[in-house]
């Protein structure tokens, strides 16, 4: 198991973070996702196949930026 | 304060994102209400004076000219972002403002063939007021988390360091681990370091205002040289900003139907506003009113005020807490809260100051041999009790000891040349089948009044015992009298033998004792405690930290440790009983902030929504609606911080 961190661009209502956990949650791997549309943080935790690129392009895919990620 | 930027990356990053957006949304703001202003003048001097200014052609092409920067171009962000939506089915809350304000605009082109009313002026006034309630909504949020700013700011801003033996001033940013910090009284200490010259009192509540305890007080008299042992993102201060901060992105269960109903909520109201434009024109046959009426349903539905409702109280929540030195680390916490009925406290460190004191000696072979001998073994342990017992006896020697073994939660033992040595409680005696004969009655008495009694054998034969107590906190009972007035069931969970336990818990008004429970056991203690009702676990960490996970809202106290912090749901700085007062009381105002504005979020769209079908609201009037709602929430929340905790 291993936790991404995120910071997001571009999310300015909370239907959109729920979107980015939407997408998110699809990859597979991906055990829990939580973004928080104030903080516009999101907490991933994920099996350890999934990979940074993974994630990123699914928050793409709902229009969104992913400004910095960390793994942990 | 020129290095004011310099604290937590991310932090750093988050704040000035969100100055970014303000700032972004108030340009927009200004833009759009000069170019609204004079469109709203003509369409009221038309519509409602019957004055033409212009003839209509005229009045729909300046009105389409005047719209097209305020929707395609202030509102390039939001059209985007919108119609990104149909593309990637991906809907949002902007999918409904760019359909609606793109549809009404187009209307204006069909006007000027004299097939429908213009709608362009109503498109370019949902979008002006859509930005104002985006500022107003902005700029409430970032009062929403100003408490985290200021924690941000409780830092020093730069240090005076040693460099190849010369004073040089920089910023904390630019110190590293190994430099030496020279700190003046009256100054804040820059960053987590230890001492290595000089002696000072360092004040932390001072610079925190009471809050949180972080390495970075302020000096109070005497220079001190200090050796920086983190810097940046690894010190105290921006771990705990870290931790308030992720716990502020954790989910509250209440919220999960809202967000299930986030989910699906766009596309529904898009479904909604397709079958209310079809049934109005069916029935009507009026194209421009049904069109009015499916860009009124547009518009009014606030998926936002539902989203925003729970993680903002959560936010103003946490941030109070942050500022006062309550720690919530798992949103849920203050769910549960309210289900809590029992509060099991640990005793030593949580009810107690957990500094215990040697009160009495009791011997018949003399104190001092007593002590050499009590003091030789607990010099090799490092439990509080063992390091008074050390304190007390104050040897020049320690006698040496040979097989020596701690007895978790019993006691020592050890060897003295050839004499077999025992220290410990009476459940170790009663194990090794000890007769306490002569001494029981004494015992008894030290135990009758609050005192851990060490006794102290030599081959099984007892040499004396040793009265320690550990005198409750000076809140501890005006606390638990609170706690008790509010309903809740409270009991002393502890090591110490029944007698001492009953005592001290009588002392703070504590009525139930589960006594002599080895730190192993203390977790089964909660679970059996849970069979009553929900439980909450109050103690100070290490050997806690089994007991605080088990419990359903795990509450650990101060010392701030890593381990404590890990294992509570909620972390108090402050290492009081009152703080626990305080946590609940702040978990309940969050809570039913959370559910006041669940309320008014559903409220407001279940009444909406219907209204706008039914066609008895203007577009303009459901857009003001919809802003409404969303500052509404927010505000809502902000108001959290009059809360008194």
């Amino acid at each position: 198991m291993k936790k991404f961190k995120l910071l997001i661009e571009g999310m300015h209502c909370a239907s959109c973070a729920n979107n980015v956990e939407r997408s998110v949650g699809k990859v597979s791997g991906v055990k829990s996702t939580s973004v928080n549309i104030l903080t516009r943080k999101g907490i991933i935790e994920a099996e350890d196949s999934v990979k940074a690129d993974d994630i990123k392009n699914a928050v793409a895919k709902t229009g969104y930026k992913v400004v910095s990620l960390s793994e942990e | 304060m020129k290095h004011e930027h310099m604290h937590d990356k991310v932090g750093e990053e988050d704040l000035s994102m969100e100055e970014k957006e303000i700032r972004g949304w108030k340009n927009k703001l200004v833009w759009s209400w000069i170019l609204v202003i004079p469109i709203v003048i003509l369409m009221v001097a038309e519509r409602i004076f019957m004055f033409e200014i212009f003839d209509m052609k005229t009045s729909i092409i300046i009105i389409l000219a005047l719209g097209f920067p305020i929707i395609f171009i202030l509102g390039y962000g939001t059209m985007k972002s919108g119609f990104r939506g149909f593309t990637s089915l991906y809907f949002n809350m902007d999918s409904l403002i760019a359909l609606g304000t793109f549809v009404a605009y187009l209307t204006g082109f069909f006007a000027l063939f004299d097939l429908v009313q213009d709608y362009s002026g109503v498109a370019s006034m949902i979008m002006a007021i859509f930005i104002t309630g985006k500022y107003i909504e902005s700029k409430a949020r970032g009062r929403a988390s100003q408490e985290i700013k200021k924690l941000l700011e409780l830092g020093a801003k730069s240090a005076r360091v040693l460099r190849n033996g010369k004073e040089i001033e920089l910023p904390i940013a630019e110190i590293k681990i190994g430099d030496v910090m020279i700190v003046k009284p009256g100054e804040k200490i820059p960053t987590d370091g230890v001492v290595v010259k000089g002696e000072s009192a360092v004040d932390e509540s001072m610079v925190t205002g009471e809050s949180l305890p972080t390495d970075k007080g302020v000096n109070k008299d005497g220079i001190l040289y200090i050796k920086a042992t983190k810097v940046g993102n690894d010190t105290f201060l921006a771990h705990i900003i870290e931790l308030v901060e992720e716990a502020q992105g954790t989910k509250v269960p209440i919220q999960r139907l809202a967000d299930k109903i986030t989910g699906v909520f766009v596309p529904i109201i898009l479904v909604i506003a397709l079958l209310s434009f079809f049934n109005w024109f069916m029935f009507t046959g009026d194209l421009s009113r049904s069109i009015g009426v499916a860009v009124a349903v547009l518009v009014i539905a606030c998926p936002c005020a539902l989203g925003l409702a729970t993680p903002i109280a959560l936010m103003v929540g946490s941030g109070i807490g942050a500022k006062n030195g309550i720690l919530i680390r798992k949103g849920e916490a203050i769910q549960t809260m309210k289900e809590i009925k029992i509060i099991a406290f640990d005793k030593t460190g949580t009810i107690t100051e957990g500094k215990p004191k040697v009160t009495e000696v009791y011997s018949k072979v003399g104190e001092k041999y007593l002590l050499e001998v009590a003091a030789s073994l607990e010099k090799l342990s490092e439990h509080p009790i063992a390091k008074t017992i050390v304190n007390y006896a104050n040897l020049k020697t320690y006698k040496k000891v040979t097989a020596f073994k701690i007895l978790r939660g019993r006691g020592l033992e050890g060897k003295i040349g050839s004499k077999q040595i025992l220290i410990g409680n009476r459940t170790l005696f009663n194990e090794r089948k000890i007769s306490l004969k002569g001494f029981e009655a004494k015992i008894i008495d030290f135990e009758n009044s609050g005192n851990t009694t060490m006794i102290v054998s030599e081959n099984k034969k007892i040499l004396g015992a040793i009265a320690v107590a550990d005198s409750p906190k000076p809140d501890s009972m005006a606390a638990l009298q609170m706690l008790h007035k509010q309903g809740y069931k409270t009991v002393m969970i502890t090591g110490d033998n029944e007698r001492t336990a009953k005592a001290i818990a009588a002392s703070v008004g504590i009525s139930e004792v589960i006594a002599n429970v080895l730190p192993e056991e203390k977790a089964n203690k909660v679970e059996e405690l849970q069979k009553e009702g929900m439980v909450a676990f109050v103690g100070d960490g290490i050997n806690d930290a089994p007991a605080l996970k088990q419990a359903n809202v795990g509450i650990a106290m101060g010392s701030g440790t890593d381990i404590a912090i890990e294992a509570g749901d909620i972390v108090l700085a402050k290492s009081s009983l009152t703080g626990v007062v305080q946590a609940i009381n702040l978990s309940k105002a969050t809570f039913s902030k959370i559910k006041q504005n669940l309320f008014w979020a559903f409220a407001y769209n279940v009444l909406a929504i219907p209204a706008a079908i039914a066609g008895v609201l203007h577009p303009i009037i459901a857009e003001i609606a919809m802003a409404a709602s969303s500052i509404t929430v927010v505000s809502n929340a902000n108001l959290l911080r009059r809360r008194k905790i």
